[in-house]
């Protein structure tokens, strides 16, 4: 979805375009999405509960796909850093009677805290390493928030307010899908500059990018840091939707959940796994309530897809429309597809 | 003479693995004589598991270079063959009290755990590792860590389907009077426990150390390319292995059967401590992983003593982010490059 010209011959709205990072297909993709819950299945309750956890999901996968991809190391613990965040909010606005939307932004900023930290003491690992260790944290983060049983009563769950004083779920979809959108434009405009391609020389080769002057310890740091705090930001989410928070929200498997969303999309896009997560968690879900007598089924699923994604096209939905959509004959579908290209 | 000795001993005792082992030691006996010898027991009945699923993990690091994430659904498999093996046993135990069954059914289910997990090891690497390998052009340790945690969430969810997410579990393997060590009662199922899986332990020791067989898997771990060329059946070797390793959880879950029964997610617990287990002691090292099994052990068992229980993962989890960040290679591991080391 990114076409990065400086062309003068582009007009406005091309540019305005290019700026947001989308194309014109992205942009039909996004108005689908607003307008998603005035058609009619969709725009029952229950759907859009369903439709707002897809949304969450998209986001997360951004934020995640934004150090997998980018940096290519797996935060593991990915889903700990957003309870973290979700937990801090909740407990500000619980506590020191803070409005919701200020408590999200503090729990963002205690995610990035934490990032912060893993991202420093990681610095030493490499690749698997690195996974084990943000894993470990997480479990342990996981696990203070279990025992610590006075301030976020453990396994009983903790009752937040809501962001909106309403029974409906609308302003929460709308809500999320901005948030999508902001998550994919902020890491977008970040790996357009000249840090996106120190990441991918930190990635692809450590030794090389220290000689060409690349200093591996800001990037890494800063990209942890950055991508913890979008996961920060979005548990507060979390945390002021479903109005009640508990440790499980932190388990690895939740971790999983988002991984495998990201990983099918196709890493290293940011965009990959926000438009996969809407159609394949949403199907999960109709999968999970249709069944129910057949629990886990959608879970099996899951797993057989990542599975299959990994072994035989490990490039994921990305890749698949790079190579087989993205280039079709006609102009005005290739315009459709890519936006306004440089000319040759 | 034994002035060198003596100079050798104290280098060690300075080293890493040596400073470990001797405060593990003295934490060791500390607790016991403040808690009670139960503490000891234990520790030495987890340890002893541990260092079943922990070693088998560390073998398809070492072989095949694959971080296992779904070490634990094999221990989740053993432990169900066991409990499916075992109830009509039990069954006719109770109907015929005086049939040898009594001693050696137990065994019997056992061993068809050890026979299930190689089986699904077998399956895994014809379906999933083998393909994977096949196609992988590069970044094989990430990809295939990716790989396994969906197998682990495929098996879980089978698991569930099919079996149901209840627990499946049993009594007791032996009944029969506890026997009493030192003031301590141990019951006869946990004292077994331990020495079935020392007994696996020291022969899969013996087994890599002294057979053809395990020199060729020593060796694939070393170099592949030289393995090849000295005339080592690659396929054959990364088959064995993985039934190995995949074997030796699932025994683990069978001769534990009695102490965590049968359910969707049992594997996690092992999984996670194994984990711990593998990076204390460095990768690919299996005497390492033998002893760092029993300093988990030990970390977990005084933490659930002097903390309280729930604890038991943050408390390990802790001290392991500490060990990784001042010692990346683990305390008798090989080495690492981080970041900051030039």
């Amino acid at each position: 979805m990114d076409t990065t010209t400086n062309d003068l011959n582009m007009n406005l709205f091309d540019r305005v375009l290019d700026k947001l990072c989308l194309t014109p297909i992205g942009l039909a993709g996004l108005i689908l999405l607003l307008i998603l819950p005035f058609i009619p299945p969709f725009n029952q309750e229950y759907m859009l509960r369903w439709l707002i956890y897809c949304g969450f999901v998209a986001a997360m996968s951004v934020g995640f796909d934004f150090t997998a991809g980018y940096i290519n190391i797996v935060n593991f613990g990915y889903m700990a850093v957003a309870g973290t965040g979700g937990y801090t909010s909740a407990l500000l606005v619980i506590n020191a009677g803070l409005s919701p939307w200020i408590a999200m932004l503090a729990g963002g900023v205690s995610s990035a805290i934490l990032g912060l930290i893993i991202g420093m003491i990681s610095l030493r690992l490499r690749g698997i390493f690195a996974a084990c260790l943000s894993w470990f944290f997480g479990l342990a983060v996981m696990g203070l928030a279990t025992k610590m049983v006075w301030l976020t009563r453990g396994p009983l769950g903790l009752r937040t307010p809501r962001l909106f004083e309403t029974e409906s779920n609308f302003p929460f979809y709308f809500l999320i899908i901005i948030l999508v959108y902001l998550t994919y434009l902020i890491c977008k405009w970040v790996v357009r500059t000249k840090m996106g391609l120190a990441f991918q020389a930190i990635a692809q080769n450590m030794d090389a990018a220290r000689t060409s002057g690349i200093n591996p310890v800001f990037y890494r740091v800063f990209n942890f840091t950055m991508s913890c705090a979008i996961a920060g930001v979005l548990g507060g989410f979390y945390a002021h939707f479903y109005g009640i928070l508990t440790p499980d929200m932190m388990h690895t498997s939740k971790t999983v959940e988002i991984l495998a969303v990201a990983y099918i999309g196709g890493r290293g896009s940011l965009w990959g796994g926000a438009v996969v997560a809407f159609p394949f968690i949403f199907l999960m879900e109709i999968v999970r309530s249709t069944l129910s007598h057949l629990p886990g089924l959608n879970l099996v699923i899951y797993a057989l897809v990542l599975i299959l994604v990994m072994i035989y096209y490990p490039g994921g939905f990305s890749y698949f429309y790079d190579t087989h959509i993205r280039q079709p004959k006609n102009r005005v579908l290739r315009y459709f597809l890519n936006g306004r290209e440089a000319k040759a | 003479m034994s002035k060198h000795n003596m100079s050798d001993t104290l280098t060690w005792l300075k080293s890493a693995p040596g400073l470990s082992i001797v405060i593990s030691i003295v934490v060791a006996v500390a607790a016991t004589i403040d808690a009670g010898p139960y503490l000891m027991v234990n520790m030495v009945v987890t340890g002893g598991m541990l260092a079943l699923v922990a070693t088998g993990l560390t073998l398809m690091l070492g072989v095949l270079n694959i971080p296992m994430f779904a070490h634990g659904e094999y221990f989740m498999i053993g432990s169900l063959t066991a409990y499916y093996i075992f109830t009509p046993i039990s069954e006719f135990i109770l109907e015929h009290p005086d049939s040898w069954l009594v001693t050696f059914g137990p065994f019997i289910a056992i061993i068809g755990a050890l026979i299930g997990g190689a089986i699904a090891g077998v399956i895994s690497e014809k379906l999933i590792f083998g393909p994977l390998r096949r196609r992988s052009t590069d970044n094989w340790v990430m990809n295939s860590f990716l790989l396994t945690v969906g197998v682990s969430v495929l098996l879980v969810n089978l698991h569930q389907l099919i079996f149901g997410a209840d627990f499946k579990g049993i009594v007791g393997y032996w009944q029969g009077m506890p026997i009493s060590i030192a003031g301590a009662y141990i019951s006869l199922d946990r004292a077994l426990a331990f020495i079935i899986s020392a007994v696996i332990v020291a022969l899969f020791y013996l087994f890599m150390t002294y057979t053809r067989t395990g020199m060729a898997i020593r060796a694939v771990s070393q170099d592949i390319t030289g393995a090849e060329i000295v005339g080592i059946d690659i396929e054959k070797i990364v088959m064995l292995t993985i039934s190995l390793a995949c074997a030796l959880a699932a025994v683990a879950g069978g001769s534990l059967l009695f102490m965590y029964p049968s359910y969707p997610t049992v594997g996690l617990e092992p999984l996670y401590m194994a984990w711990f287990v593998v990076i204390l002691s460095g990768l690919g090292n299996i005497l390492g992983a033998v002893a760092g099994a029993f300093m988990v052990a030990l970390l977990k068992v005084i933490t659930m003593e002097y903390v309280g229980a729930g604890w038991d993962f943050v408390v390990p989890s802790a001290l392991i982010m500490l060990i990784l960040i001042f010692k990346p290679s683990g305390i008798f591991g090989s080495d690492v490059r981080g970041v900051l080391d030039k």
